[in-house]
C-alpha cells in the first residue's frame, strides 16, 4: 500500500514535469519561461525601502547630484545606420528640452493629460560609468533623457507594456523567455564601444519592483556602461502627466 | 468524537473542496508562468536556476492533485502532494514574515496587486492561517483514510 502510494506521487509529479514541459513550448511568446533563468540575487532579500524623496527630485543610488548644465556624452565615433536611437542621441549632443526629434511616436496613440507641465532640468551628465551597473534617477533627468530621444527600455511584462508605455520606450520584460535575445539583438544594434556608451534607460513599475535593476545588470555584464534605471518607474512618469503610448509598438 | 470527525459524508466534502481549491489556484498559475516565476523569485528562497522550472511544475503538480482528490483517483498520493505543498507553502512565507519581506503569495492570483509592505504582512499572515486551515483539511483526510484501512 505504501509503495504504491509513493509510485502513485511520483506518477503525478512526472505527468506533471511532462505537462509543463509541453505546455511552455506550445506557449506564446510572453507567456513562455526559460527552462533556466539567471536571477542574479535570487537568494538576497531587499532591503526595506523608506519613501523620502518627494516628486521631482532626483534621487542617485551612488552618485551625488550635480547643477551643472546636463549633457550626453558621446564619442565622437558612434555613429551607425543601424542604431537609431544612438544616432539620434549624438544629433542632439546638449540637453534642450524644447528640441522634438523626428522619431517621436506617432501622436495619435499618445495621451498627455496634464500639457502645460513644467519642462524638467536635468541635474547631471550622463556620462558612461563602467564601475556600476546602472544610476537611479528621477523623473527630471529621465524626462530629458527622453526628450533628447534616448533608448528607452520597458521591463514589465508585455502584457502591462501594451496597456500603456513610455512613448519610444522598447519591451523588455526579464521574465519571458526572449530576454537574452532581445538583449542579444540590441547588442548587435551597438556592437562598438561608443555606441554601448549612449545612455539607455529603463524602467518598471517602481516602489519595491526590481525588473528593471534586474535588467540593468544584464546590460552592463554585456558591456553596457551607461545604464540608468528610472527608479518612481512608470506611475511617476503618469503622475507628471507626461504622454502616454499604449499598443504593441514603441 | 472521532466517529464523526472521520464519517464519509464529511471526508468527501473535504476531499471535493480540497481538490476544487488547488485546480482554482493553479489555474491563473499555469496561465501566465512568467508572473509565477517572479512571484517565487520574490520570496528568495529557490536558487536561481531553479525558479522557472518550479514556476512551471509546481501548477501542473497542484491541478493534477486536485483533479485526483476530485475524481477520487489515487486520493492517497493526491493527498499526500498537497500536504508536502502546503507545509512547503507555510514554510516558506513564515520566513519572509520572519525576516519581514514582504511579498504577494502568489496563491491564487498571480498579478502584481501594489499592495503597501504592511497590507502584504497582513495578508501573508492570513495566508498561513488559510493554509495551515488546508493542512487540517489533509490531516483529516487521512484520518478518514486510516480509518477506512482499520475497518478492512
Amino acid at each position: 500500500m505504501k509503495q504504491n502510494t509513493i509510485f502513485q506521487s511520483a506518477a503525478i509529479v512526472a505527468a506533471g514535469i511532462i505537462l509543463a514541459l509541453v505546455a511552455n513550448a506550445f506557449a506564446s511568446r510572453d507567456r513562455k519561461v526559460s527552462l533556466v533563468g539567471t536571477y542574479p540575487n535570487a537568494l538576497k532579500v531587499p532591503a526595506r525601502e523608506v519613501q523620502v524623496a518627494p516628486i521631482a527630485t532626483p534621487v542617485t543610488q551612488t552618485v551625488a547630484t550635480t547643477t551643472q548644465p546636463a549633457t550626453i556624452t558621446v564619442p565622437p565615433t558612434a555613429t551607425t545606420s543601424t542604431q537609431p536611437t544612438a544616432t539620434a542621441a549624438i544629433e542632439t549632443v546638449g540637453l534642450n528640452p524644447m528640441v522634438k526629434t523626428p522619431a517621436a511616436p506617432a501622436p495619435t496613440t499618445t495621451t498627455a493629460p496634464t500639457p502645460h507641465a513644467p519642462l524638467p532640468t536635468p541635474t547631471r551628465e550622463f556620462t558612461a560609468h563602467p564601475d556600476k551597473p546602472y544610476i537611479e534617477i528621477a523623473y527630471n533627468d529621465v524626462k530629458a533623457l527622453h526628450d533628447k530621444n534616448v533608448l528607452f527600455l520597458d521591463a514589465r511584462r508585455t502584457s502591462v507594456y501594451e496597456q500603456g508605455h513610455i512613448p519610444g520606450a522598447r519591451t523588455y520584460s526579464v521574465w519571458e523567455s526572449d530576454i537574452d535575445d532581445k538583449v542579444n539583438k540590441l547588442f548587435a544594434e551597438r556592437n562598438d564601444q561608443a555606441a554601448q556608451n549612449l545612455p539607455i534607460v529603463i524602467y518598471c513599475s517602481g516602489g519595491d519592483c526590481e525588473d528593471s535593476h534586474m535588467l540593468a545588470q544584464k546590460l552592463w555584464g554585456i558591456q553596457f556602461n551607461n545604464v540608468y534605471v528610472y527608479k518612481d518607474g512608470f506611475p511617476d512618469w503618469q503622475q507628471h502627466g507626461a504622454p502616454v503610448h499604449t499598443g504593441a509598438n514603441p | 468524537m472521532k466517529r464523526y470527525l472521520t464519517h464519509p459524508w464529511l471526508t468527501i466534502r473535504v476531499q471535493l473542496a480540497l481538490g476544487a481549491i488547488f485546480v482554482i489556484a493553479a489555474i491563473p498559475k499555469i496561465a501566465d508562468p512568467p508572473s509565477f516565476a517572479h512571484m517565487i523569485y520574490n520570496y528568495r528562497l529557490v536558487p536561481a536556476s531553479l525558479i522557472n522550472l518550479s514556476a512551471l511544475v509546481m501548477p501542473w503538480v497542484e491541478l493534477l492533485a486536485g483533479l485526483a482528490l476530485i475524481l477520487g483517483i489515487w486520493k492517497r498520493a493526491a493527498r499526500n502532494l498537497i500536504g508536502i505543498l502546503l507545509a512547503i507553502f507555510i514554510i516558506a512565507i513564515s520566513i519572509n514574515l520572519f525576516r519581514d519581506n514582504a511579498i504577494d503569495c502568489g496563491c491564487f492570483n498571480v498579478a502584481d496587486r501594489g499592495k503597501t509592505h504592511e497590507q502584504r504582512i497582513f495578508d501573508m499572515k492570513v495566508d498561513v492561517v488559510r493554509d495551515l486551515g488546508m493542512l487540517l483539511m489533509v490531516g483529516q483526510l487521512w484520518w478518514a483514510g486510516k480509518r477506512e484501512e482499520q475497518e478492512l
